[in-house]
């Protein structure tokens, strides 16, 4: 019934035919060969098909299906596919059968069925394939931003070079500690901990040392502190926070411990480093405590425990903190006060012990504070000096010296001349010289009648440069005196060099004149200093003189004028001039 | 690619992928609608696309077939995209088992699913960097562990350079690789050509891209061939793909309406 398939040509007239029907309608990963190859087989599938009783509709199908999987596998695949099988697989191959039309029909309808359900198939695993590597690609993102906003968070949150937590995660954990009652703690503690010239070792044996010292403590505090957080804030500072304290006790404990730590030699690349740390410690309630309070008065009792020396742990005392405080708004107030003019001098006399007559006045300022009344120079002065506001205060009360002094001289009597003090910084600021020409030349003071006390601490420097700018100031006639002599550095050399006019003697040796045992050694003193001062051609003033015993031994011993209360307290200008008109 | 090298990536299937368009004009349904719109926008601008990556795609079976012929048993495939029919390691390791493939694309997707098609395969990997990073690709950890760089390897960069524009200096980026390669290597190119096409065709296919990651820097023919500096160009040269070594002579007809031009070249030494 059938032509033999053994004699079709291979691959088949009809197979290559059907092989350029379809190639280009998608994309075939094989050779054209390989093409026609597989269409050869699936050729003798069809045309087996077609001649074998009983028709079977199955082979159509397996044939639609290998197309698919062959990737002939696009509607042009399929519609190329039918048109070429219709057209000339009867008469390529010679196929002769009875009812081949009725056949040809349900083969191709059985092809294209097989083609459409392979497609369908593929499609939707295709579709699933991607769908679910679409899925993994976004978990692994998730996944991986996850891991990176933990790192990112770590990063942000720890110390690199130690590893520690940093100040942020510190500050985090306190302020949680401070806020969440819900963690049943009633108290909390913070060690405030530095190390002790730190600085020496970063300067003598480089930061790299000193980098490694600190990995060392950091570990080391980390391995003592167990369950309680240590954080490094930065440079060599340290801080443990200590959660739930049963009270100071529990402080001082962890503080030992840590110090301990900390005190063991270290071995940092072959050199032995003995450090010490110095520890301030802030134990107090929960309840009303604030995270940056809490770490200021932490650094506040750090710097005591420093100021004592070090290697210590000091605990914080809140009125020692409400003094210094206090102190430190003083100071601060200074350069405003100025501004609103809130400072005033008073004058005290400086009388001469030959005839009791008025020779200068010493300025003395005074600051009417609008809420702690007037302040005496003792309770600003040391402030103004540590923080440079001296030069600003110092100047205004020279000024001022200046200005009032001037008028003085109104009464045609012979004036006195104000004497005003200079701290150090003044002296050794440059531009003294023109200041000060300046205010004698605005305010018409004639020079000889200012007088500038100086201390002896003043002179202990070695730079040249005050020295001749008094120089200069006394060859102007301005005079030059030096205050509390006899009680500092008392270098008799640089009253050689200096354009010194007179001494002031220190009270105390004045003092020793009440009691008649002591008195003689200060007499004696008192004495010398008054031949040697006027064998120097210098005027002496006696300072602190209280009682009219004590000027007379004075004016006993030759000493030119003096200055205390025995001859008048400080007082407004006005009321020591009333003096001499 | 503005994003920082640390950030990770986000999955956005609204967002077309170059990848997942390859894939739908080579008649795959690895793709979701964002990619199919984009992609039959492109067909719409040059109605050959389909049969550019077909051609592109045939050039790459020839070229991957004719190396592993010439012996060549490690394949470095830059920009391998949707692991589609046909792929490097299927034509690679039926030759020799042995072959040792590995894919690189830096779409999140594509490598996701290039590494469920590779399970299994030990002599297979796909690494997720960019083209524009070749240190990386070179230092990765499954790059040096499945390819040996003192024997020669065929690098394939096929149908990705026209997604790196001059200002990333692509010569520069092949030279690195180059530079990391035996003698006896080879570099596979292609790329869409700008020779032959219309500005009103090109500038309209620049705008489709311009809704993916990856816009398009279109080369000509002198552009192409100097990008294979330092390699030896195999016949016949950097020619339309489906000239570069037919499997039938009719099959090289037409060869301009394919758009995508490349070549093989060998380094030498």
């Amino acid at each position: 019934m059938a032509e033999s398939l053994g004699a079709t040509p291979y691959p088949g007239t009809f197979a290559r035919a059907w092989a350029k029907a379809v190639s280009g309608t998608s994309y075939l990963p094989m050779t054209q060969a390989q093409l026609e190859t597989l269409l050869d087989r699936l050729t003798g599938q069809l045309a087996g098909a077609l001649l074998t009783e009983p028709f079977d509709l199955r082979a159509g199908h397996r044939v639609g299906a290998e197309l698919v999987a062959a990737h002939i596998a696009s509607a042009e695949g399929l519609g190329r596919t039918v048109e070429v099988i219709q057209l000339r697989l009867v008469r390529d191959l010679g196929l002769v059968a009875e009812d081949v039309e009725d056949r040809m029909a349900r083969l191709l309808a059985a092809v294209a069925t097989g083609y459409a359900r392979a497609l369908r198939d593929r499609t939707l695993d295709e579709q699933e394939s991607i769908r679910r590597a679409a899925m993994r690609a976004r978990t692994q993102a998730e996944r991986a931003l996850r891991a990176s906003e933990a790192r990112f968070r770590h990063q942000a949150t720890h110390d690199p070079l130690t590893g520690l937590p940093n100040r942020t995660l510190f500050t985090e954990r306190l302020t949680a500690a401070l806020n969440e009652p819900g963690r049943g703690a009633q108290r909390v503690g913070v060690c405030f901990l530095d190390l002790d010239r730190f600085k020496v070792v970063n300067d003598s044996l480089g930061h790299q040392i000193g980098d490694l010292l600190l990995v060392t403590v950091a570990e080391r505090l980390r391995k003592a502190m167990g369950e309680h957080l240590v954080a490094r804030l930065g440079g060599d500072e340290f801080v443990i926070l200590v959660e739930r304290t049963g009270g100071t006790d529990d402080m001082v404990a962890v503080a030992e411990t840590a110090l301990a730590a900390v005190r063991t030699p270290a071995l940092v690349d072959g050199h032995e480093l003995q450090i010490s740390a110095s520890i301030g410690i802030v134990e107090r309630q929960v309840a009303g405590a604030n995270p940056t309070d809490l770490m200021r008065a932490a650094d506040s009792t750090l710097h005591w425990a420093k100021a004592a020396g070090g290697a210590r742990w000091t605990l914080y005392d809140a009125e020692r903190n409400q003094r210094e405080l206090a102190r430190y708004a003083l100071s601060a107030a200074i350069p405003a006060a100025l501004e609103r003019g809130e400072f005033y001098l008073d004058y005290q006399p400086l009388t001469s012990l030959r005839d009791g007559s008025l020779v200068g006045v010493e300025a003395l300022v005074r600051w009417r504070h609008p809420e702690l009344g007037v302040l005496r120079p003792d309770s600003f002065i040391g402030l103004a000096e540590e923080t440079g506001l001296i030069v600003q205060l110092g100047g205004w009360v020279l000024a001022e010296a200046c200005r009032e002094a001037e008028a003085w001289s109104a009464g045609g009597v012979a004036a006195p001349f104000v004497s005003v003090n200079l701290a150090v910084r003044q002296v050794h600021r440059p531009g003294l010289v023109q200041e000060v020409r300046a205010l004698l030349r605005q305010t018409g003071l004639p020079p000889e009648r200012l007088q500038l006390e100086i201390t002896e601490s003043t002179m202990m420097s070695t730079a040249e440069e005050p020295v001749r700018a008094l120089r200069v100031l006394a060859d102007l006639g301005v005079r030059i005196a030096i205050d509390d002599f006899g009680t500092g550095y008392s270098n008799l050399a640089y009253l050689r060099d200096l354009p010194v006019t007179e001494l002031k003697v220190a009270g105390e040796f004045v003092a020793g004149l009440r009691s008649p045992s002591v008195g003689r050694t200060d007499e004696r003193i008192l004495a010398s200093l008054v031949s040697l001062a006027h064998a120097l051609d210098l005027t002496v003033t006696a300072e602190g003189v209280e009682t009219a015993g004590q000027a007379e031994r004075l004016r006993a011993i030759g000493c030119d004028a003096a200055q205390g209360w025995h001859f008048g307290r400080p007082a407004p200008a006005d009321r020591i001039l009333a003096r001499i008109r | 690619m503005q994003r920082p090298d640390w950030a990770p990536d986000t999955i956005d299937i609204e967002r077309p992928s170059v990848a997942r368009m390859y894939d739908y004009y080579l008649g795959g349904s690895h793709n979701f609608a964002a990619d199919r719109a984009a992609a039959q926008a492109m067909v719409a601008a040059v109605p050959e696309a389909p049969l550019m990556a077909q051609a592109n795609r045939a050039f790459l079976r020839r070229a991957v077939h004719h190396l592993a012929e010439a012996g060549v048993r490690q394949f470095l495939d830059i920009g391998s995209g949707i692991p589609t029919v046909g792929n490097v390691h299927e034509i690679a390791q039926r030759l020799d088992p042995q072959s040792r493939v590995v894919y690189v694309d830096v779409d999140p997707v594509a490598v996701a699913h290039s590494r469920e098609i590779l399970a299994g395969n030990e002599r297979a990997a796909v690494v997720q960097e960019d083209l524009r990073h070749p240190e990386a690709i070179l230092a990765h950890p499954d790059v040096r562990k499945l390819l040996d760089l003192n024997q020669p390897v065929a690098v394939m960069v096929v149908a990705v350079l026209h997604f790196v524009p001059d200002d990333d200096r692509p010569a520069e980026l092949l030279r690195t690789l180059r530079d990391a390669l035996a003698p006896g290597s080879y570099l596979v190119l292609s790329q869409a050509s700008k020779d032959g096409r219309s500005d009103d065709e090109r500038a309209e296919a620049e705008r489709v891209y311009r809704r993916t990651d990856n816009p398009l820097w279109i080369r000509d023919r002198a552009e192409l061939t100097a990008l294979f500096d330092g390699f030896e160009l195999l016949d016949p040269g950097v020619v339309w793909v489906p000239q570069w070594r037919p499997d039938t002579p009719e099959s090289a007809e037409d060869a301009e309406r394919a758009v995508f031009m490349g070549g093989v070249g060998r380094l030498g030494g």
